[in-house]
């Protein structure tokens, strides 16, 4: 859905504009917007505020029938254990999706920006994953942790005697789980590393070493702060595809199980919406989820805002 | 020239005058049973000009059914829809069909029917719904692995503690490194209650009244979860996964024996490089015998069409239960045949000598005992409570510890917790 | 480190390469056969994937096409008309689209599609998907380092602002046209939740589900080597975009950093 795909940082000011770049036509700039305003308000604003009017009612599965239970929805949330188990799930996986995306795409960054002959071969080889869906990494390991056939499996046999059954055993498959979806993040993270660290100026770099300082210092003093702005901008979108994107990936590789051990709310709310057709109580679980992005994007608008934007 | 252009001309009115009526058919027939319906529905097509059946495959059995609700709600659904048997109290909720026996003709003869498949289908007597593909879970085993551990490969085990026994020396003698799997979990679990004549729900399994509590966590499911849980342990018994991804295991010779769904016994003729047995389902000592259950799906017919339609979809479901398609039909997959016309038939070109696994499951269902409690489960939200109870095992199954049958209660008692709730909020709505 | 990336990949393309016993043969071999043709035949037809393809690359440049199109204009609207009534609003309303994913309108949304008659249709594939905050705040930022000199001179030269927008601004944003291109095209390719609930025939179906259509078709005997082939046909496209477009996004991104 709009928005989800990528947010680049931005300068958020309402300097106006300057005379100069001011044209006087009254009407042109409603006609301009209007398409994307009515595309907005009508199929996100409005569904949105629907989901929450309809996280009051208890639905039937045909749709025929609503009653009005109030809070009923949300206490059933929170006192399920289910719901609290899925979050718990969730939880986890963000993180360490982020965390493995993070630095594992920064580590490979930093390693192609050095100036290497056939170096940009390399990078593409890198970014790639970029293109592939969530879904087609779920498949592809799938395929590599499968009980019966995934050659992961044969390596760890070989090599440490352990057979490896995601489907008995809940941790390994959310394991497997977070590892195809880091994967596949790698990309993206290194693309925007990449642009991150090619704005570092060179002099700076440079001086450092001039005065002495190592390698690993001038990445933890020098590189690492500047990259902050990138850093935190990816954090935030690495979170916002642990909870909704990897729907597809979940979807292929465990549907949730074994056990409900990869139910992530986002195949939770799927699940209760559409195959149990509790049209209620996955409104109320919207809800939920929908404070959680308003708090991170507030966070990212909040963090943008402290650069100001000159001219 | 002219006479070019009068053909045509008659070939236009031709088409004109038969309007070929269509009719949509969503299911949920995947591997080989997939060419199997498209033969029936070409079958059908070609001996019906005015008719045009498209059949389409719309994922599992729980996307299928959630898919058809959404069209209903959409004013966009099919003609037909196959529904499991788990969808059945909700489409008959549902306000959304028309039940089989007010499109039937009179001159129907539902008397062929095999009798347990309409016993299992039928609601106050009559059939709301056109069986098509009924099955019942058998145990496949694969006799080359017997043989390599030492056990005779003409001797399958009959009880659980046999089943073990032989997994166990199938394990250790280093054959496969697997004793068992299944698919369908929850299932299996229904099968095994019934089978041993033990109610699954209240109401007499929801068929005399509504379901309003589940009986699985009673004595007998703990000790059937509890032997399952020191399966699993002993690696005897090595999960595949719901539905039919534990077939690979089995195929790949992973695991020695499979319980599955007789409607594999195509695929998996096909596609073993071994030799496949089956047999009856193991049976747990101490309990009394009941029977296994039916399974599977049949054809819903959905509101909202034209008589014209419901004619032809009239014609499409009689032609289902003509002998020879469904003769055919079960030689392509292994679900039942759905008359005793069929089964005779079969019987008499000596189909059953040369494809012996195709008749375990008539056996199975024939040899039981008709009791109430092997009848089928219904309960409103099956669906959810089926992913309860399939939750549930893979739970128990991950167990590590020692103390089965206190483990396997406490897993059990939260899922009939929550598969009550699940009935009582069906009930909120739908009333008793 | 290459070899992480790459390995499941290759391997994948390998399962697709083997036969029936080959897949199923353990231990797994590691070393391509020479099957190609038929899995990716077999894979092809099961799920009718020309026809998926062509869906997917239908929306997924109309798409790609609609946003690049509705946020230069709203973008244009921000930065060129000074302070005109009801700014604020409209640009904190097209922003919000950023918090506003699926998942959180999922029920509703599908509703009003099916009010609309959209279900299994085009229009419910490709208009919902029409803004983007994204696509506005990068060519608002664009814009916004365009020296005021050139829209002056327009002004004074008399000509109106669509025709600045078109002669000056659209060409000077390319790259970030190009970049915006290959972001909102591998996007839609590869989204997945919201064409699984929308479409129910086969021939409205996208690719990714195609996909999970194959998984789900080989349900009762699980042959990889069929739906690895599927699933590298699935691969293709956006990999194509990227490869095309991949220095123009480098070079868009450079030009975000400018200060």
């Amino acid at each position: 859905m709009p928005g989800e795909e990528e947010f680049p940082r931005f300068q958020f000011s309402f300097r106006g504009g300057k005379m100069q770049r001011r044209f006087p036509n009254k009407v042109l700039p409603y006609l301009l917007v209007s398409p994307s305003i009515v595309v907005v308000i009508i199929f996100l604003v409005i569904p949105t505020i629907q989901s929450l009017y309809m996280s009051f009612f208890r639905v039937s599965p045909f749709g025929d029938r609503l009653i009005f239970v109030k809070l009923y929805n949300f206490t059933k949330l929170f006192k399920s254990t289910d719901y609290v188990h899925s979050l718990l799930i969730t939880l986890v996986f963000a993180a360490a999706v982020v965390a493995l995306g993070i630095t594992i795409g920064l580590l490979i960054s930093v390693v192609l920006n050095q100036r290497l002959k056939g170096l940009n071969y390399y990078r593409t080889l890198f970014i790639w994953t970029y293109a592939i869906s969530p879904a087609v990494a779920g498949t592809i390991w799938a395929l590599m942790f499968d009980p019966s056939s995934g050659p992961i499996v044969y390596i760890i046999k070989t090599l440490f005697n352990v057979k490896l059954n995601w489907m008995m055993n809940g941790n390994l498959a959310l394991v497997i789980v977070i590892i195809a979806a880091s994967w596949k993040m790698l990309g993206y993270n290194i693309i925007f590393f990449l642009a991150g660290l090619q704005t570092i100026p060179e002099e700076l770099l440079e001086a450092a070493s001039i005065d002495g300082a190592s390698s690993v210092r001038k990445f933890f003093k020098i590189t690492l702060p500047l990259l902050s702005p990138t850093t935190f901008f990816l954090l935030i979108m690495n979170m916002l595809y642990a909870f909704f994107q990897v729907f597809g990936l979940i979807d292929i590789m465990t549907k949730g199980g074994p056990g409900n051990a990869t139910e992530v709310l986002v195949y939770k709310l799927y699940r209760d919406g559409f195959i149990n057709l509790d049209t209620g109580f996955a409104s109320a679980q919207s809800v939920v989820l929908f404070v959680f992005v308003a708090i991170l994007t507030a966070l990212q608008f909040k963090y943008a805002e402290r650069r100001v934007f000159y001219g | 020239m002219k006479k070019v252009l009068v053909f045509l001309f008659i070939v236009l009115l031709m088409t004109v005058a038969l309007p070929k009526v269509t009719i949509t058919l969503w299911h949920a027939m995947s591997g080989s049973r997939l060419p199997a319906v498209e033969a029936i529905v070409n079958g059908f097509n070609a001996t019906h000009p005015d008719i045009e059946v498209v059949a389409q495959f719309t994922g599992s059995y729980a996307e299928t059914l959630t898919k058809a609700i959404a069209a209903y709600r959409a004013n966009d659904q099919p003609h037909i829809v196959q529904v499991y048997e788990v969808g059945l109290q909700t489409m008959l909720d549902s306000g959304a069909i028309v039940p089989v026996y007010e499109l039937a003709g009179p001159d129907f003869d539902w008397g062929d029917v095999i009798g347990p498949i309409l016993e299992y289908y039928s609601v106050n007597g009559k059939l709301y719904s056109m069986p098509f593909n009924s099955s019942t879970a058998i145990l496949y085993y694969n006799k080359d692995i017997f043989k390599a551990a030492g056990l005779d490969p003409n001797k399958p085990p009959t009880t659980f503690s046999e089943l073990y026994e032989y997994g166990r020396k199938i394990v250790e003698s280093g054959a496969a490194p697997g004793g068992i799997s299944f698919g369908w979990p929850a299932w299996v679990f229904e099968q095994m209650h019934a089978y041993h004549a033990q109610f699954y729900a209240n109401n007499e399994n929801g068929r005399k009244a509504k379901a309003t509590e589940v009986y699985f966590n009673k004595d007998f499911g703990i000790d059937v979860m509890a032997e399952w849980m020191k399966w699993a342990q002993d690696k005897v018994l090595v999960y595949g996964g719901r539905e039919y991804s534990a077939n690979q295991a089995f195929l790949s010779s992973q695991v020695a024996m499979l319980i599955q769904s007789t409607s594999s016994v195509g695929s998996i003729e096909s596609k073993a490089n071994f030799n496949v047995g089956t047999t009856f389902l193991p049976r747990i000592e101490g309990y009394p015998r009941g029977n296994s259950v039916i399974g599977g799906a049949t054809l819903w017919v959905m509101k909202g069409h034209t008589q014209k339609e419901y004619e032809a979809i009239w014609e499409f479901l009689q032609y289902v239960m003509k002998t020879e398609v469904t003769m055919q039909w079960h030689k392509s997959t292994g679900y039942f045949p759905a008359t005793n016309s069929a089964v005779k038939a079969l019987l008499d070109e000596g189909w059953f000598v040369e494809h012996p696994n195709h008749l375990t499951a008539f056996l199975q269902i024939l040899s039981g005992t008709r009791v109430p409690e092997a009848q089928g489960v219904r309960l409103g939200n099956f669906v959810a409570i089926r992913d309860v109870v399939d939750s549930a095992i893979e739970e128990a199954l991950q167990y590590t510890g020692t103390n089965y049958k206190k483990e396997a209660k406490r897993i059990l008692d939260n899922a009939a917790k929550k598969a009550n709730t699940i009935l009582e909020e069906y009930t909120m709505i739908y009333g008793k | 480190m290459l070899v992480v990336i790459i390995f499941p990949v290759y391997y994948a393309f390998t399962m697709s390469t083997f036969n029936s016993k080959e897949a199923y043969s353990f231990p797994p071999r590691f070393l391509p056969s020479t099957h190609i043709w038929e899995n990716y035949k077999t894979a092809w037809t099961t799920v009718n994937m020309g026809r998926l393809i062509f869906n997917s690359s239908f929306i997924s440049v109309t798409v790609a096409l609609a946003k690049i199109g509705l946020s230069i204009m709203a973008a244009f609207a921000f930065t060129y008309f000074g302070e005109f009534k009801g700014k604020f609003f409209f640009f904190t309303t097209i922003l919000i689209t950023h918090m506003l994913p699926l998942p959180i309108r999922i029920v509703p949304t599908y509703d009003l599609m099916r009010s609309f008659g959209w279900i299994n249709t085009y229009y419910a594939l490709t208009i919902p998907f029409f803004a983007s905050a994204t696509g506005t705040l990068l060519f608002r930022q664009l814009f916004l380092t365009v020296p005021p000199s050139l829209s002056d001179a327009a002004r004074i030269d008399g000509a109106g602002p669509m025709r600045f927008l078109v002669n000056v601004l659209i060409p000077l944003s390319k790259t970030n046209i190009g970049a915006l291109f290959l972001i909102e095209f591998t996007y839609m390719w590869n989204v997945y939740l919201w064409p699984m609930i929308i479409t129910n025939s086969n021939n409205m179906r996208v690719v990714q589900i195609g996909i999970k259509m194959l998984l789900a078709s080989e349900a009762q005997a699980a042959d990889w080597n069929i739906i690895m082939a599927g699933t590298i046909l699935a691969m293709l496209p956006p990999l194509l975009v990227l490869l095309i477009f991949q220095k123009t996004i480098m070079e868009g991104f450079s030009l975000k950093e400018e200060k």
